[in-house]
């Protein structure tokens, strides 16, 4: 690959900020009207996974918790037709959640006889863990940003700290609108996610900056926006390869990684594609439009 | 070849030599009595192998209700001890962090008298917090609170620690989490219900007179009265928050110092209560299991049933011949956790210090399962506090088995594609490459494995997600290295220069990653705190192999600068 080609991506700093925003707005709205999906860690109450060696139809499940008064309130099949294998949410706000939990398996040993069946995964999490468990998700997210930021203004610019920072809640913010359009589990994983997310979006910034800050000590003449879009072309092949290896191996493990990570790895898979592209269009050139913009406020 | 290359290398052969003797044991099975040095084996998540995964919420309310109820009694003691007349006055659990009792003196004259006194010997435990006329009320004092907290959590642990070492489970790792909680994690554990069944009674002993001067009519009145006013049994309720709505709701009826308890016979297959019969028994406790030297399961020989022996320790039994010896022919109730077991009257004076508690009559299985049990919990300590399981994961264990297929075929597949890809582009250096981030998931286990911390599902997450940073450091260096080929550098010079250039670039990328790492380690709990470790972990592994390794191979490689071409 060469470097040779000189595209001005400064220039569609504008075209792409619009587009980015309208994705941002558009999962701020959705936060708020339509909601995330979360997961048992956040919302308390029991979660259930279990797999039957025979066939059981999911209506046939739905009627069998009916009549034995099981608070359920979602029942989902995983994977496909043959393996027969369910994911029960029982209600969290009526009486022990124990009790609860343990009725399923009185009502399925009834049914089907003991050893017809085996639980996979019983999640039970209290109200109050649940409040907490979702505080201190998003305090972790919220230190972690902080703390970037402050990284990032001590070994660089400040000028560059507001880009980073900007792409990086951009791609947190899209990356949720993305669970809650496809109603997709928020769980303590995906936070795990999030947060492997920042740390890879950020890495392709920071490498980036470093190029902007090598060129602005060894051509001084150059404009801001010369010296970002020569950044980003040098660094381009770099940025193509390392993306492309990194989307693959997220690729695969979404693919074929199985049931459990496989929440995660769809985070991890956008959060690739949009890292990229919040650095070259979002983070990167973001610094050229601070920059014009305190000078102009100077003049 | 560059200074030290020697050294470098040398150092690089003995981690490696080292990690690779790490891992030895988790890939190859081993046998118990081979002498290789290194046995321990990677820890495995409970997302990995199943097993129980508990946070246990430490209830301190009714400890300090029962500290202050003691305290009471004590207070009292100490006046009439002093020549200063009182009565023990009601207590105040309105705020139920901090619970008042008060002391009701006979004489008000005597009130300075009494709370000189009480300063002098309890300023630690007790807090005046008001005084009028002859009433003297007090509450715990601030660092005696968070003393019984402190010692509260940790017994608690040690306790449950007893516990699940009786129930014979390998490595189960029990910690404390913030002052109010316990996490408990039992790997592998297959009988789930049982081990949760153990760890969460708390199994508090007390041994209470009953007051039988009123009548059982009386009480089944009183009950009747408390039925009325709409007080019930919800399911799902804690007992005993119903027992205490039921105490405080005929406090103005009851005898002082006296509250109602249970003794309720419960099907075990329905979990229903068939039987409840109401005792009036003594608010407080002169003896309680923090007493007990030991609990076995014996038979009774005449009605071959098993019973539950008890045994005190010194100054429990002296306590026990005491009250035995004052209260003869009073009946003393056997209080499991507010519930009664038994009351058996008491005959005369017991020395010696044993004490049986007998169980209900019933399939004789079924009772020696239920005595072995008890005497377990009994044995292995009561628990000082109650518990609340506010979160309770279990992962049965096939689905950890396949998780770890699929995970592993999935990372497999992924890397021979990311490794070859590097090879093709890189050529030979691409083997370095290769190389090199072998070398980085080979360290980064053998260092999971020294520090002991635990491999699970997000765990491997984070491993991928290192192993992705490694080649991009390697990627940053070959680019840069190419970069200043074109532009007519000698290989050893732009190997130098590729290097040197490239080192910002990896660090100041890794050290960002890492800062989001130390948050979730911070504020992240269980899986999450998983993914922190191996991500932190793989921070440093990386940017030794994918800078400092790669460096040592490519000086190797690029020899003396004699070399025209490079392979890149």
């Amino acid at each position: 690959m060469t470097t040779s080609r000189n595209v001005n991506y400064v220039g569609m700093f504008k075209v792409a900020g619009l587009l980015s925003l309208i994705l941002v707005i558009g999962s701020f709205i959705m936060f708020f009207t339509k909601g995330l999906n979360y997961g048992v860690d956040f919302r308390g109450g029991v979660e259930i996974q279990v797999k039957f060696n025979q066939k059981v139809e999911l209506s046939e499940l739905r009627e069998i918790m009916k009549v034995g008064q099981v608070p359920l309130s979602q029942l989902q099949s995983i994977g496909d037709d043959s393996s027969n294998e369910f994911l029960l949410k029982l209600e969290s706000d009526k009486g022990d959640l124990n009790a609860v939990s343990n009725q399923v398996n009185t009502v399925l040993t009834g049914k089907y006889g003991e050893g017809k069946f085996e639980i996979l995964k019983n999640d039970i999490v209290g109200p109050k863990a649940g409040a907490e468990l979702r505080t201190s998700a998003f305090k972790a997210l919220m230190w972690a940003i902080l703390a970037i930021m402050i990284y990032l203004a001590l070994r660089f610019d400040y000028k560059f700290a507001p880009g980073a920072i900007a792409a990086l809640i951009h791609d947190v913010t899209i990356i949720i609108g993305a669970f809650i359009l496809t109603q997709k589990e928020f769980s303590l994983q995906i936070v795990a996610a999030l947060l492997a997310i920042i740390g890879y979006s950020v890495n392709d910034t920071v490498v980036i900056y470093d190029r902007v800050r090598e060129i602005e000590t060894m051509h001084p003449h150059l404009s801001t926006v010369e010296t970002i879009n020569r950044a980003l072309n040098e660094t381009m092949s770099r940025t193509i390869i390392t993306s492309l290896t990194v989307l693959g191996v997220s690729v695969v493990m979404l693919v074929w990684g199985g049931s459990v990570i496989h929440d995660f790895f769809f985070a991890m898979t956008i959060g690739v594609i949009l890292g990229v592209y919040s650095t070259i269009f979002i983070a990167i050139p973001m610094t050229a439009f601070y920059e014009k913009m305190t000078s102009k406020k100077a003049a | 070849m560059a200074k030290g290359w020697w050294v470098r290398f040398s150092v690089l052969a003995i981690f490696v030599i080292a990690s690779v003797m790490a891992v030895t044991p988790t890939f190859f099975n081993l046998k118990q009595e081979s002498s290789f040095p290194v046995k321990s084996k990677i820890n495995l998540g409970l997302d990995l192998q199943g097993g129980l995964y508990m946070v246990l919420g430490i209830d301190f309310n009714k400890v300090y209700r029962d500290e202050i109820v003691g305290y009471a009694r004590k207070a009292q003691a100490t006046l009439k001890d002093v020549g200063i007349d009182s009565t023990i006055g009601t207590l105040d659990a309105s705020d139920v962090s901090d619970p008042k009792h008060t002391i009701i003196l006979t004489k008000e004259s005597d009130r300075e008298a009494a709370k000189d006194k009480l300063r002098e010997f309890y300023n630690y435990p007790l807090r005046l917090t008001q005084d009028e006329g002859v009433t003297l009320q007090y509450g715990l004092g601030r660092d005696f609170i968070r003393e019984i907290e402190d010692t509260a959590l940790s017994k608690s642990i040690e306790v449950i620690r007893n516990r699940i070492d009786e129930f014979g489970v390998t490595e189960p790792e029990i910690v404390s989490q913030g002052r109010d909680r316990i996490v408990v994690q039992l790997p592998g554990v297959k009988d789930i219900s049982r081990a949760k069944d153990l760890i969460g009674r708390t199994a508090k002993l007390e041994f209470k007179f009953v007051n039988d001067e009123i009548p059982l009519a009386t009480l089944n009145e009183w009950l009747d009265k408390v039925k009325k006013a709409g007080i019930e049994y919800k399911k799902g309720e804690r007992w005993s928050d119903y027992v205490r709505a039921i105490n405080t709701h005929l406090v103005s009826d009851l005898p002082k110092g006296f509250e109602i308890a249970f003794s309720k016979t419960v099907n075990k297959n329905t979990n229903v209560v068939t039987n409840l019969e109401p005792y009036l028994v003594e608010a407080g406790s002169s003896l309680t299991g923090e007493e007990l030297q030991e609990a076995t399961v014996r038979i009774d020989q005449q009605q071959n049933r098993p019973y539950v022996g008890l045994e005190f320790k010194p100054q429990g039994a002296k306590i026990f011949e005491e009250i035995t010896g004052a209260n003869t022919g009073k009946r003393l109730a056997i209080v499991l956790d507010g519930n009664v077991y038994s009351a058996p009257v008491v005959q005369g004076r017991i020395a010696g210090g044993s004490a049986q508690i007998t169980l209900g009559a019933g399939d004789y299985n079924a009772t020696m399962m239920e005595a072995r049990d008890l005497a377990l919990v009994l044995r292995a300590g009561a628990l000082p506090v109650e518990l609340v399981f506010e979160e309770q994961r279990v992962v049965g264990p096939s689905l950890g088995a396949d998780a770890i297929d699929k995970a592993q075929m999935a990372a497999l597949v992924g890397s021979f594609l990311v490794l070859s890809f590097m090879c093709f582009y890189y050529k030979l250096s691409g083997v370095i490459a290769t190389v090199t981030i072998v070398l980085n998931v080979l360290f980064t286990l053998s260092c999971l494995i020294l520090v002991g911390a635990t491999l699970s599902l997000p765990g491997i997450a984070g491993i991928a997600l290192t192993v992705g940073m490694a080649v991009d450091g390697n990627i940053l260096i070959y680019e840069r290295i190419r970069e200043e080929m074109r532009a007519g550098m000698t290989p050893f010079e732009a190997v130098r220069t590729g290097f040197e250039k490239a080192f910002w670039a990896i660090a100041d990328a890794n050290i960002t990653t890492a800062l989001a790492g130390i948050c979730l380690l911070n504020f992240g709990t269980g899986p999450v705190r998983g993914f922190a470790v191996t991500l932190l972990i793989g921070i440093c592994t990386t940017v030794y192999t994918s800078y400092f390794v790669s460096k040592v191979l490519f000086e190797k490689y690029v020899g003396d600068g004699s070399k025209k071409t490079l392979s890149i």
